[in-house]
């Protein structure tokens, strides 16, 4: 046994501190296995907020890297340990501690699988939005640390909007308590929404506070069949001047379908150039009479078809294969590169319109199949085999969308965060004053840099192979 | 099955991590290497790519895995993640352990030769008076299936089909009650019932082993028996030899294997008891049963798509008795066929969850296809019932 090992003995349970080399290997990266691996010196898996203090503590004095992880279902390399050191996998803090149903709030430990935390929520009547496509397996916690979201952020937002505190361990070992279950706070800096989305570069979230709302009464799942890409954007700008606020809006190209097709059942006809796929909810008369209304303007457009999903396990079948899509590619890609560009809702069609061209002009080809109603799209670079020529296309290309989103008024990431994937291109967006000053802030917070260092912004090594 | 053949289905791993939705021992363990990701992952890189060494680690990584198929069925890239598994363990010479040598003996000269009743009460004695493995096991019947059905069982008036039963080992030594219920049932209601001769182990033990070689056998047995035989249907009753014998024997064979044209043949005729007779339908009412009951669906039920509805529907027919669904029927219980022998608290683990479910229910009956199943639910339910649905029916008609 190594010291290091022997020392994180003495803190924790000694069958939740792993060193072995192939258990290592299991926490060296997250979903984005085409990055490097970087293996951790150990692994420990913490029971309780005091456990992960002191292993802070440990690892402050003896200045060792440490990076939190969840699910490690992340899609910007943010729990890969660049610079090893102790990786802390959050997934046996999985209590959901306490619900609140007179002010809709529930306090959950960071390890809570968010589907579980969904079916919890729901067998009470009461609705928690953030869905992130990974949400079978993705923790509450790595949501929070992500500002993680999904197809239901064009109506609800996403995870931040439903954080109202947090606990969480700082580098030195201490534990805050920031933010609180009351609807109105201004009592000093927002520390809880700071931390919410920070990565693990700040502290280590233990626990969360969260806003719940009430379950709609009614949803419908409808698909919309359109001739063309075009008629789709037409149709989705329309929806917006409307006023129209479904749960859902998904745009879907062919491609996407017929992937999606292996879990839809009975399939859809998958040969039209795009699809929409949305979810209306609400009270029983509001959901019947908006996908109603959408289903009459959508026919006077000339779409193919309108379909309204009426029996709930076909519906669902929809919703699975979304979930899946993303993995779902690697049936027939070699390998995907999954951007997260989101514009002013308004601009979506251009930024389409701008992928298609640089499809044709590089000569690869990308999916862009995403979060239509609120303007995030994932550009999905397809491998149809894995060369170096390839690759340098892909960089080109990503560099081209980031900075088109740049342009266009929005964001390089919607809802993934940054990570190691996206940290070259953060300047671009924020511009190095404010990335000097995200500095100040970390370094005030974590003044050893010991938390989840090399992410967020680069420090030169980490970067991709 | 040779894990050179699964190089490429490795590289549809796209890490997504999906997989801890359904994995029964990560779910346990709450540690990614003992999740399917990590498995493939290392797979690759300790027995393909050869970057990392195989240690006493690895292997116990790779059968740290009841094969119970949730990932493979869980997985949005398609890998056979369970075939994956079981060809490395092939490749590193089987799964080792105390009781290699004696499984390897039961494998290959008690399982795979029927008719030898003796040798099997015997082996099976000797196994539990020495103690040999550490756990709860099985008790062999008195008299095996084999003992007292054979040939051709034929309905009293019309025959609506006929059928070939596959009787797995679990029917044959250690519930002919099953086997009995299986015959009754199926000539009660109109189905001629023919118990080929020679038939042997399903081979799936041996494939969990990585003994292919073994499994190949077993295969090849069987499958000279079955694909000459003029009838409608292959019945078995338990989903795990259903599996083995409609998707896994084409996979344990070579692909250019003379006998791949039998295999088809037969695959395209498996199916499951309680299955067959749903979709043929049931010919006569049963009667009435007083029995709250609830349902255990087998891990091994993605070979067909009506395995795990028809027990269900079928009895429904049964007046005065209740369905009482579990929270989540689909669950392991932790059997994994002989996992539990070796994997002994880890097993207890997940089946204690289980048997919470069960218990809410407040059913005195579980009904489930697959006798590993039964066995080891049965062992901690001992003021309950567990049966296949066919033995349930055949209650209800009076004909056990």
């Amino acid at each position: 046994m190594n010291a290091l090992a022997k020392d994180l003995n003495t803190l924790i349970s000694s069958n939740r501190v792993r060193t072995d080399p192939e258990d290592l290997f299991a926490y060296s990266n997250d979903a984005t296995f085409y990055f490097k691996k970087s293996m951790p010196d150990a692994v420990v898996l913490p029971e309780s907020s005091e456990e992960v203090a002191h292993i802070l503590k440990y690892a402050f004095h003896r200045e060792i890297p440490v990076t939190p992880r969840g699910a490690g279902s992340g899609l910007s390399g943010g729990c890969t340990p660049v610079h090893g050191g102790i990786v802390i996998d959050m997934k046996r803090m999985r209590r959901v501690l306490e619900l609140d149903r007179s002010n809709m709030t529930s306090e959950v430990e960071a390890g809570v699988v968010l589907s579980n935390f969904h079916r919890t929520v729901e067998k009470m009547g009461l609705f928690y939005p953030p869905d992130p496509q990974s949400m079978s397996v993705c923790t509450i916690g790595g949501n929070v640390a992500t500002r993680a979201g999904g197809p239901r952020g064009v109506k609800y937002g996403t995870t931040e909007r439903y954080v109202l505190g947090l606990e969480a361990v700082l580098s030195d070992g201490s534990i805050i308590k920031c933010g609180s279950k009351s609807v109105k706070n201004s009592a000093g800096y927002d520390i809880t929404h700071l931390m919410t989305g920070s990565e693990g570069t700040l502290g280590v979230i233990t626990k969360a506070t969260l806003r719940l709302l009430s379950l709609p009464a009614a949803r419908k799942t409808m698909v919309v069949i359109c001739e063309t890409t075009d008629q789709a954007a037409a149709i989705i700008s329309e929806i917006i001047a409307r006023g129209m606020v479904p749960a859902v809006l998904e745009f879907l190209q062919r491609g996407a379908v017929g992937l999606m097709n292996y879990y839809i059942s009975p399939p859809l006809v998958a040969d039209a150039e795009a699809y929409l796929l949305l979810q209306v909810d609400g009270t029983a008369a509001q959901v019947e009479a908006e996908s109603a209304g959408i289903k009459d303007f959508c026919l006077q457009m000339k779409v193919r078809d309108v379909r309204i999903i009426e029996d709930e396990r076909e519906a669902g079948s929809y919703w699975e294969a979304r979930s899946a899509l993303h993995p779902l590619i690697m049936r027939v890609f070699k390998r995907i590169i999954t951007e997260d560009v989101s514009v002013p809702r308004n601009l979506l069609p251009e930024m389409v319109g701008s992928l298609t061209e640089l499809s044709a002009a590089l000569g690869i080809n990308i999916g862009f199949s995403g979060h239509a109603g609120d303007g995030n799209v994932h550009p999905s670079i397809l491998f149809a085999e894995v060369s170096p020529e390839m690759e340098e296309k892909a960089k080109a290309a990503v560099d081209l969308i980031i900075k088109k989103a740049i342009d266009l008024g929005g964001t390089i990431s919607g809802e993934h965060g940054i990570g190691i994937h996206k940290s070259e291109y953060l300047p671009w967006q924020l511009g190095d004053v404010q990335i000097d000053l995200m500095k100040r802030i970390k370094n005030s917070f974590d003044p050893k840099n010991i938390m989840n260092p090399g992410k967020i912004w680069p420090e030169g090594d980490e970067l991709r192979q | 099955m040779r894990l050179e053949n699964y190089a490429e289905a490795l590289e549809k791993c796209s890490h997504c991590g999906f997989c801890q939705a359904t994995c029964p021992v990560y779910l346990e363990d709450l540690l990614e290497t003992h999740l399917t990701r990590s498995r493939i992952n290392l797979i690759r890189s300790a027995l393909i790519d050869k970057s990392l060494p195989v240690t006493r680690r690895v292997k116990e990584i790779i059968n740290r895995c009841l094969l119970c198929t949730n990932c493979t069925h869980t997985c949005p890239g398609g890998l056979p993640c369970d075939e994956i598994i079981a060809a490395a363990r092939a490749e590193l010479g089987g799964k080792s352990g105390s009781a290699g040598a004696v499984k390897k003996f039961i494998l290959r000269r008690v399982l795979n030769k029927r008719g030898l009743a003796g040798i099997m009460s015997r082996v099976g004695s000797t196994i539990q008076k020495l103690n040999i493995v550490k756990a709860e096991v099985p008790t062999l019947a008195a008299k095996p299936f084999d003992s007292i059905y054979s040939g051709t069982i034929s309905p009293k008036g019309k025959i609506r089909s006929r059928v070939a039963y596959f009787v797995g080992c679990a029917s044959n030594y250690i519930y002919p009650d099953t086997g009995e219920a299986v015959v009754k049932v199926l000539v009660h209601n109109g189905v001629e019932v023919i118990i080929p001769q020679g038939q042997v182990c399903c081979g799936l033990p041996a494939m969990a082993e990585g003994d292919l070689e073994t499994a190949r056998n077993s295969v090849s047995v069987n499958m000279k028996i079955l694909a000459g035989m003029q009838v409608d249907a292959i019945v078995t009753d338990c989903t795990s030899c259903g599996m083995m014998l409609k998707v896994k024997a084409a996979k344990v064979l070579p692909g250019d294997d003379p006998l791949q044209n039998q295999v088809k043949a037969v695959s395209e005729k498996i199916w499951e008891a309680a299955d067959y007779l749903n979709t043929l339908g049931l010919q006569d009412q049963p009667g009435p049963l007083n029995e709250r009951y609830t349902y255990h669906v087998p891990c091994h039920r993605a070979w067909a798509p009506t395995i795990v509805d028809s027990p269900r529907h079928l009895l429904s027919a049964v007046s005065g008795s209740e369905l009482v669904e579990m929270e989540n029927p689909g669950k392991c219980c932790g059997a994994g066929g002989s996992f539990f022998m070796e994997n002994r608290q880890l097993s207890e683990r997940i089946r204690s969850h289980k048997l919470e479910d069960i218990a809410a229910t407040g059913a005195g009956t579980v009904i489930t296809q697959c006798p590993s199943c039964r066995f080891y639910l049965g062992v901690k339910l001992k003021d309950r019932k567990v049966m296949h649905p066919l033995f349930f029916l055949a209650k209800s008609y009076g004909l056990v």
